[in-house]
C-alpha cells in the first residue's frame, strides 16, 4: 500500500509540476495582440507636435523636442531604426514571446520578444548573467535581465541607445534605463514599464500596456531598406531653430487645452495640475542632474568588436589592437600611466604574436602617451636600405604610423618625447592604405576636425573604425583650434564616418565604431552625435548671422538640451567651452569662406 | 514496471497532494516567524490578515496616459480608443455638454479613469473600502460569498478576491489561477481580483462614452515599487458590456502612494 502510495505521490507530483523548477511562474510565452484602449490616437496615427502632457521631462527635453522635425525622418540614416523597447510594446503590430528552455535543467534561459512593426527583437535573459560593462555597444532594445517577483516576471534593461518616449521628438539620452514588469492575468497580459533617464527625466516615467492572447497570429517579416526620399544637401539635418517652430501651439488650440498643460512636466498629471492650469506657463530651470559616477578602476579592460579587432578601454579612454597571423596592429596607446597595463593586456590577447605597428589618430598624451613603452614591447621588420639608414637596432621596436602633422607637432612637445614615443612612418595624403593581417586596413586623414592631425583607421574586413577623437560618446567633442581643430571640421567628419559605416538591419551593427572616448557604438549612435553637432552648429551660425554677441549666445543656452548628456563639468568640453570654440570656429570660417 | 494513474483518480491524489503540500508550506512559513515553535491550531485568517499586498493608504492617479480624455471633458463625439458599437455611439452623440460634471462619468466602470486621488482602507476585515476624491465615491469590496443588494448602484456590487502568487486564490475562495510551479519563497505575493456587478448604467468617460447596466466590471491590482524607491499600485480593468462595446474594454491605470491625505481634496460630483 505505501509502495502504491509513493507512487501515486510521484506521478501526481509530476503532474502539477512540483518537480519543475520555479523558474517560471506564469507562462508568458506565446502571440499577443496589443489592446489600443489607450491613448490610440497617439499610438497608431501618430501624436501632435508639441503634446508633452503629463509627461515628466524636465525642460532641456522641452528645449530639445521643440527643435524636432519630422522630417527628420526622412534621412536614410533614420528610416530604418525600430522602436527602442522604451516605447515599442507601445506601438504596433503583435507581440510574440517565446522561452529558450535548458534541456539538462529545464530552467528558461531567455525569453524572446518579438514585436512585428520594424522586427523589435529582443532577449530577456533569466539565467542570472550580469549585464555587460558600461563600454560596451548599445541596442534599440537594450540588455535585459528577468527575474520572478511572484507570479510577475520584472525586467531590468540597460544600453540602450537614445531612443524616444514618444514619436513626436520627445527622445531619451543613451543612459536611459527600464525597469518592467510583465502580469498575466488569465488571457491578458499587462505590461508596466518604468523609464529613467538621469538627462530628460525628472522622475521615472510609468505607462501601462495591455495585450490579450490572440489565437490567429499574424507575424509578417518587416524587412526595412532606406533610401533618398528627399534631396538635401550632404549633412543636412532638418531641425527647428530656437523659437521657429511654426506647430507648438497648434495641438492645444485645437484642443482648447492650456499650453502650460500640453508642455509637460510631472505636475502636469496629477489631479490638481488642472485647477491651477488657468496660470501662464512658466518654465523652472531644471535641476542639477545626477548621474552615477563612472567606473574608473586604473586597468585596461578589451572587448571583442568583431573579426580582428579588439578595443581596449580604460576610465573612458579608448585603444585598439587588430590582431593575426602578421603579428597586431595598435591603434592609440593611451596614457604613460596606462602603458604597461595596456601592453599587458595586448600580450594576453595576441600571445606570442610581435606588435608591429602603433598607429596614432591624434596628438594628444591621452592617445599617444604609451607610444614608447607599447613600441618598446614590439618589433619591426627592417632590412635593405632602411636597415642601413636606422640600424638593425630599430627592429627592436614597433614602428609608428600617424599623419605628418602630428608628427610635425609631436616633435614640438616639451619636454623632448622620447625616440621611441615618436613616429617612425608619416603620410600626408587623405588616404593611406596597407594590407596587414590578411584585411586592408585604410587610414583617413580627416583636417581641421579634433586637431589638424586626426586620422581615422578603418579595418575593411572586420569592419571597424577608430574614429579618433571627432568622436566621443562621454562628451561634447574638444574643438583644439589652437592645434587646427575647427567646428565644422567636426561636423564633416562624423558625416565622413557615416560615409565609411553600413549598419547591418534595422539600423545597429554592421560596421562598429571606436570612439576616441566612451562606449563601442555603430552608425546610429554616430547619426545621434552627428545630428547634434550639426544642430548646433545650425544654431550657433544663425545666432552669428544675427549679430549676437559671444556673450549673448552663452546666455541663450542654446546647447541646453544636449548639456546634461554630454557636458563636462570641467574642462574644455563644457557647454561653455563648446560654444565658445564653436562661435570663434564659426567667426573664423565665415571670414574664409564667402 | 508501474504506470501511472489517470483521471478522476489522478485529480482526486492532485488534488491530495495540494493539499498536504500546501500545508507543508503554510507549516514552514508559521513555523519560520515562529522561530520554528510548535503553533496553536488557528482560526482561518480574514481577508484583511491574508492579503498578500497591503492596499490602505493614499494613492494619487498619475495621468501619463488618454491625458487629453481624462484630465479635460473630451469634446461631445469623441470617443477615442473605446471600442463603442453601433448603439453605443448612439447613446454617446446623445450626451449633452451641458450635463458635465455629472455624478455618471464617476460609476464604477469609469471612476478609476478619473485623475483622483484614492484613499484606501479596511472597513472590516472582510471588507475594503476605496474612496475617491473626485466625485467622491465609495466602493467596497466585499470579500467571500455576500449578498448581493436587490437594487443596482453607480458603484454596484463588488465581489474580491486575493490571487496568490503560485496559482492560489484566497479570501474569497475560488479555484486556481493561471500560475504554475510552486509557491515563491520569500514574502507573500499576489494582487486582488475584483469583481463588480450590479452597476447602474453610466460613463466610461466625462463626455457621455455609456456603459450600461449589464456590464461586468473585472479588475486586477498590483502594487509594485518604482527604481526610486516610490510605491505604486496599477489596476487593469476590464470593462463587458455586450450592449455598448464590441470587445471588452480593457485599460491599466497606475496610482503612487502618498504619504497621507493633506493634499486630499474633496470635489463632488453633480447628482
Amino acid at each position: 500500500m505505501l509502495r502504491y502510495f509513493l507512487h501515486t505521490l510521484m506521478c501526481a507530483l509530476v503532474l502539477i509540476g512540483v518537480a519543475r523548477p520555479a523558474s517560471a511562474q506564469v507562462d508568458l510565452t506565446g502571440m499577443w495582440a496589443p489592446i489600443f484602449h489607450e491613448d490610440q490616437v497617439e499610438r497608431i496615427p501618430g501624436p501632435d507636435v508639441g503634446d508633452y502632457a503629463g509627461l515628466p521631462i524636465n525642460d532641456a527635453l522641452r528645449f530639445r523636442a521643440d527643435s524636432w522635425d519630422a522630417s527628420l525622418l526622412t534621412l536614410p540614416e533614420h528610416q530604418c531604426k525600430p522602436h527602442p523597447s522604451t516605447y515599442g510594446f507601445r506601438g504596433v503590430g503583435n507581440l510574440r514571446i517565446t522561452a529558450e528552455v535548458d534541456d539538462k535543467t529545464q530552467s528558461i534561459v531567455k525569453l524572446h520578444t518579438h514585436i512585428q512593426w520594424q522586427e523589435q527583437r529582443r532577449d530577456i535573459w533569466m539565467d542570472g548573467r550580469p549585464h555587460p560593462p558600461e563600454y560596451a555597444a548599445h541596442t534599440w532594445q537594450g540588455f535585459s535581465t528577468g527575474q520572478w517577483d511572484g507570479n510577475v516576471l520584472v525586467v531590468k534593461t540597460t544600453h540602450l541607445k537614445a531612443g524616444w518616449i514618444r514619436r513626436n521628438g520627445l527622445l531619451v539620452s543613451d543612459e536611459t534605463t527600464m525597469t518592467e514588469r510583465f502580469i498575466r492575468h488569465g488571457n491578458y497580459l499587462t505590461h508596466i514599464y518604468m523609464i529613467e533617464d538621469p538627462n530628460y527625466l525628472t522622475e521615472p516615467l510609468i505607462k501601462t500596456n495591455g495585450f490579450q492572447l490572440t489565437a490567429n497570429p499574424v507575424m509578417q517579416p518587416y524587412p526595412c531598406y532606406p533610401t533618398v526620399e528627399v534631396p538635401r544637401a550632404k549633412g543636412d539635418v532638418p531641425h527647428h531653430l530656437p523659437g521657429e517652430n511654426p506647430f507648438l501651439e497648434e495641438y492645444a488650440k485645437k484642443h482648447n487645452l492650456p499650453q502650460s498643460a500640453v508642455r509637460g512636466g510631472a505636475e502636469t498629471a496629477l489631479p490638481e495640475f488642472m485647477n491651477a492650469a488657468a496660470k501662464p506657463a512658466t518654465v523652472k530651470p531644471d535641476p542639477p542632474i545626477k548621474k552615477p559616477a563612472p567606473v574608473v578602476d586604473n586597468e585596461v579592460h578589451s572587448l571583442h568588436v568583431q573579426g580582428n579587432v579588439w578595443m581596449l578601454h580604460s576610465g573612458g579612454v579608448n585603444a585598439a589592437v587588430q590582431i593575426g597571423e602578421e603579428g597586431v596592429l595598435v591603434v592609440d596607446t593611451m596614457t604613460a600611466g596606462l602603458a604597461d597595463k595596456l601592453v599587458a593586456e595586448i600580450k594576453k590577447l595576441a600571445g606570442n604574436k610581435p606588435i608591429r605597428w602603433i598607429v596614432n589618430t591624434q596628438l594628444d598624451p591621452d592617445h599617444t602617451g604609451g607610444n614608447a613603452k607599447v613600441a618598446e614591447a614590439g618589433e619591426s621588420i627592417i632590412a635593405g636600405n632602411f636597415a642601413g639608414q636606422a640600424g638593425q637596432a630599430a627592429a627592436n621596436f614597433a614602428k609608428v604610423l600617424t599623419h605628418e602633422n602630428v608628427e610635425a607637432r609631436l616633435v614640438k612637445v616639451q619636454p623632448a618625447l622620447p625616440t621611441q614615443a615618436l613616429p617612425t612612418d608619416t603620410f600626408f595624403t587623405d588616404e593611406f592604405e596597407m594590407h596587414f593581417n590578411g584585411e586592408a586596413v585604410q587610414f583617413f586623414h580627416v583636417p581641421n576636425a579634433h586637431t589638424d592631425g586626426d586620422v581615422m583607421v578603418f579595418f575593411r574586413k572586420s569592419d571597424v573604425l577608430v574614429a579618433g577623437d571627432a568622436f566621443n560618446t562621454l562628451t561634447f567633442p574638444v574643438v583644439d583650434m589652437e592645434d587646427g581643430g575647427s567646428l565644422n571640421g567636426v561636423v564633416k567628419t562624423l558625416n565622413q564616418i557615416l560615409d565609411i559605416t553600413v549598419p547591418e538591419d534595422k539600423q545597429e551593427g554592421g560596421t562598429y565604431v571606436i570612439p576616441g572616448h566612451g562606449r563601442l557604438t555603430d552608425e546610429a549612435d554616430v547619426v545621434e552625435y552627428r545630428d547634434m553637432m550639426t544642430i548646433i552648429r545650425d544654431r550657433i551660425r544663425n545666432a552669428i548671422d544675427k549679430g549676437m554677441t559671444l556673450e549673448q549666445v552663452k546666455a541663450a543656452r542654446l546647447v541646453r538640451d544636449y548639456e546634461g548628456r554630454y557636458g563636462a563639468a570641467r574642462g574644455a568640453a563644457t557647454a561653455d567651452a563648446l560654444v565658445e570654440t564653436a562661435y570663434r570656429s564659426l567667426k573664423q570660417d565665415s571670414k574664409t569662406t564667402p | 514496471m508501474t504506470k501511472c494513474i489517470s483521471g478522476a483518480r489522478a485529480r482526486a491524489v492532485v488534488a491530495a497532494v495540494v493539499v498536504v503540500s500546501s500545508g507543508i508550506i503554510l507549516a514552514a512559513q508559521q513555523g519560520g516567524r515562529a522561530g520554528g515553535a510548535a503553533q496553536a491550531p488557528q482560526a482561518p485568517a480574514t481577508p484583511q490578515a491574508a492579503a498578500p499586498i497591503d492596499l490602505t493608504g493614499y494613492w494619487v492617479s498619475v495621468v501619463t496616459e488618454d491625458w487629453r480624455w481624462r484630465m479635460v471633458t473630451p469634446p461631445k463625439g469623441d470617443f477615442a480608443s473605446v471600442p463603442l458599437n453601433a448603439e453605443g455611439t448612439k447613446v454617446g452623440n446623445s450626451w449633452d455638454p451641458a450635463t458635465d460634471g455629472s455624478c455618471l462619468a464617476y460609476g464604477a466602470a469609469g471612476l478609476m479613469r478619473n485623475p483622483t486621488r484614492v484613499h484606501i482602507t479596511w472597513e472590516n476585515p472582510q471588507t475594503m473600502k476605496l474612496e475617491t476624491d473626485a466625485g467622491v465615491q465609495t466602493r467596497r469590496f466585499v470579500f467571500g460569498a455576500g449578498q448581493p443588494p436587490s437594487q443596482r448602484s453607480l458603484q454596484g456590487y463588488s465581489v474580491a478576491e486575493w490571487e496568490m502568487a503560485g496559482g492560489g486564490r484566497g479570501g474569497g475562495g475560488g479555484g486556481g489561477g493561471g500560475g504554475r510551479g510552486g509557491a515563491t519563497a520569500g514574502p507573500r505575493n499576489g494582487n486582488l481580483k475584483v469583481t463588480t456587478t450590479m452597476m447602474s448604467a453610466a460613463w466610461l468617460r466625462k463626455n457621455g462614452v455609456p456603459y450600461s447596466e449589464n456590464t461586468t466590471l473585472t479588475e486586477y491590482y498590483d502594487r509594485f515599487a518604482a527604481p526610486n524607491g516610490d510605491e505604486w499600485f496599477a489596476v487593469t480593468t476590464i470593462v463587458s458590456d455586450s450592449k455598448y462595446l464590441n470587445q471588452d474594454f480593457v485599460t491599466s491605470t497606475h496610482f503612487k502612494k502618498e504619504a497621507d491625505g493633506t493634499k486630499w481634496a474633496p470635489k463632488p460630483c453633480k447628482s
